[in-house]
């Protein structure tokens, strides 16, 4: 006589319980893993290590446009810097790269001045390329970002503006009917 | 990120949010195979299609920012989702990839997501997530975790 309830549930991908179930079971893993995890680390490449800088970017891109961005001071110029970061050992090679000065550079990535259109187009592009054969990266993310940050702020400095564009602002009643 | 409904090969948009404490009423141990309560004060996620209310199926993660690892505890998917029978394929995977893509967002290159399915098992996650063995635990990271991501992050 078959028992239903003794057939084993094949199916792998119903459930796991992956529980840890004491702190020695824990301990014991975290090593084990650790010593495995370092020596396939060891056999990195940096073509690897760059694949794995460069989605971390567009995720987290792709993340503070959700607006889930976190505690963090979050804007255009941390992204630029970090996608810069990740490709070039010095940051003068990419200003080269999309022809611009290196002093521009530093002065849109340290926030000192606003980028142009024609920057962020060259950012774009550039980026279509180093994405080429890494992710699904859509180029449009630039503008997006650096347009959410504008908005981000000019939507906290309400208080500041509001009072006294608000003198300016009347709805005619005209249109109120 | 989409699931696949088995019966007619219709692709399905599909969210990852996590689970609010009013959904944990409807987290029956019949219908999630698991007592999900339980992890009520874990970091949990739900898979529902998109604008739906319906939850497909849960994963429960452990942060280790020490080791740069998010820890899978528990992972399921409801019971019409599971066996030959299926509505919907895809399931496990998009939740695997929400939490690889969470991994990665934190720890960059060296992300790890790790998870301890029974030995008879295992051998799909191997083949399925390319993950490595290392004792009685299972791992994903820098290559295969961006493969992993690539795989399933698409609209």
């Amino acid at each position: 006589m078959t028992n239903k309830h003794n057939k084993i549930n094949v199916d792998p991908e119903y459930g796991v319980d992956s529980r840890y179930t004491s702190s020695k079971e824990r301990v014991d893993d975290a090593v084990a893993l650790m010593q495995a995890r370092l020596e396939r680390m060891k056999n990195l490449s940096k073509e690897e290590i760059l694949r794995a800088k460069l989605m971390q970017l567009k995720l987290k891109m792709e993340n503070y446009l959700r607006g889930e961005a976190g505690e963090q001071q979050i804007h255009f110029a941390y992204f630029l810097a970090t996608y810069v970061d990740a490709l070039y050992t010095k940051r003068s090679e990419f200003a080269m790269d999309i022809n611009v000065t290196p002093v521009f550079l530093s002065q849109v990535i340290n926030r000192h001045r606003e980028p142009k259109e024609e920057f962020i187009l060259k950012l774009m592009l550039h980026s279509e390329k180093a994405f080429k054969g890494i992710s699904d990266f859509q180029k449009k993310v630039w503008y997006q970002v650096y347009f959410h940050e504008k908005l981000c702020d000019t939507m906290a400095s309400q208080d500041k503006w509001g009072p006294e564009i608000e003198k300016q602002v009347k709805l005619s009643e005209s249109i109120l009917g | 990120m989409n699931i696949v409904e088995v019966s007619t090969g219709d692709i399905f948009p599909i969210e990852v949010l996590p689970v609010d404490q009013s959904d944990y009423t409807s987290l029956s141990k019949a219908r999630y195979f698991f007592d999900w309560k339980a992890e009520r004060s874990e970091e949990v996620y739900k898979l529902v299609l998109k604008g739906q209310r319906d939850i497909l199926g849960l994963v429960s993660v452990e942060r280790i920012p020490t080791e740069f690892r998010i820890h899978i505890r528990l992972l399921t998917v409801s019971k019409e989702n599971k066996g030959s029978g299926k509505t919907y394929d895809d399931i496990a995977g998009n939740l695997i990839a929400h939490v690889v893509k969470i991994a990665v967002t934190d720890y960059g290159p060296l992300a790890c997501v790790s998870l301890r399915p029974k030995s008879s098992v295992a051998q799909h996650y191997i083949q399925k997530y390319n993950m490595k063995v290392s004792g009685i635990t299972l791992s994903v990271e820098v290559p295969e975790i961006i493969d992993l991501i690539n795989q399933y992050d698409h609209d």
